[in-house]
């Protein structure tokens, strides 16, 4: 189960070379994303993850909010 | 279903009753819009796919 | 692996750096004024209307200790009678908008709705500016002609 964490969080963990991921579609990453994060829409996640990330840094996921 | 009494006018996009527009705060706005359509409408709701499944 | 669950809303809501296409396009938070005269709620009119004059404007954001957004002052509500209290003259909760938003939606919506200024603010209600129609348009304006080349 992933961690919740917050916007500051967030930040430390960027600064310690989290990935990030946006687990929205496509379009909306192509419009707005956080620098640096890769694109993961939620169907693909648990297939693609393993090919695309590195294992020994931590991973963020995110959406748009928690609704 | 009966129209509630209190309701100003309609949201021009998807019909829904409200008090006022919700853009422009006025009851007699033309283009009124609700809360969400307005949200929506400006990017400050952005669609989700569905809920994260943890 | 780690849930950033309030996600992107809420970072760009606090006006931190993005990517995408968006990111390029001005933003109603760029293009608010955030010179824009405020007031408290236990002010008069009368001197609120004398000191807004003065700077040249038309249009006041009447704000809390903590500069919350509790209500505004536009042409209208700064005509009225000198002696009543900011709290009585003012639009309270006045609908507000994201820096984040694109300010060409944003002239498009208040042109349409014939709205001449709207606050901008943070998630938390606090005000970064007041966006004048007049200079969305503007900016949507520019950005359309810079697009568009020599149309």
């Amino acid at each position: 189960m992933p961690q919740e964490i917050d916007r500051e969080e967030l930040r430390m963990l960027v600064d310690q070379g989290a990935q990030l991921v946006e687990a929205l579609p496509a379009k909306e990453y192509g419009e707005d994303r956080l620098p640096g994060a890769i694109n993961l829409p939620l169907g693909r996640l648990g297939k693609e993850a393993r090919d695309v990330l590195e294992p020994n840094r931590p991973v963020v996921v995110y959406c748009a909010d928690s609704a | 279903m009966s129209e509630p009494k209190e309701a100003g006018t309609k949201c021009a996009h998807c019909g829904t009753s409200i008090e006022c527009c919700e853009f422009c705060d006025e009851s007699a706005c033309q283009a009124a819009a609700c809360f969400e359509c307005v949200n929506e409408a400006l990017g400050q709701a952005v669609p989700q796919p569905h809920t994260h499944g943890g | 692996m780690y849930d950033y669950a309030t996600g992107k809303l809420d970072w760009l809501a606090a006006g931190l750096p993005s990517e995408g296409s968006n990111a390029s396009r001005p933003r109603a938070g760029d293009v608010a004024r955030s010179d824009v005269p405020t007031c408290r709620m236990d002010e008069s009119l009368g001197d609120v209307r004398e000191r807004v004059g003065a700077a040249g404007w038309n249009a006041c954001v009447v704000v809390n200790e903590e500069g919350v957004v509790l209500g505004l002052l536009r042409s209208k509500e700064l005509g009225g009678d000198a002696a009543v209290r900011i709290e009585a003259a003012m639009r309270p909760g006045p609908s507000t908008f994201r820096p984040f938003v694109a300010v060409e939606e944003m002239a498009e919506y208040m042109i349409e709705h014939d709205l001449e200024s709207a606050p901008v603010t943070t998630s938390d209600g606090r005000l970064v500016g007041l966006l004048r129609r007049s200079d969305a348009a503007r900016t949507a304006l520019e950005l359309r002609q810079k697009e568009g080349g020599a149309g």
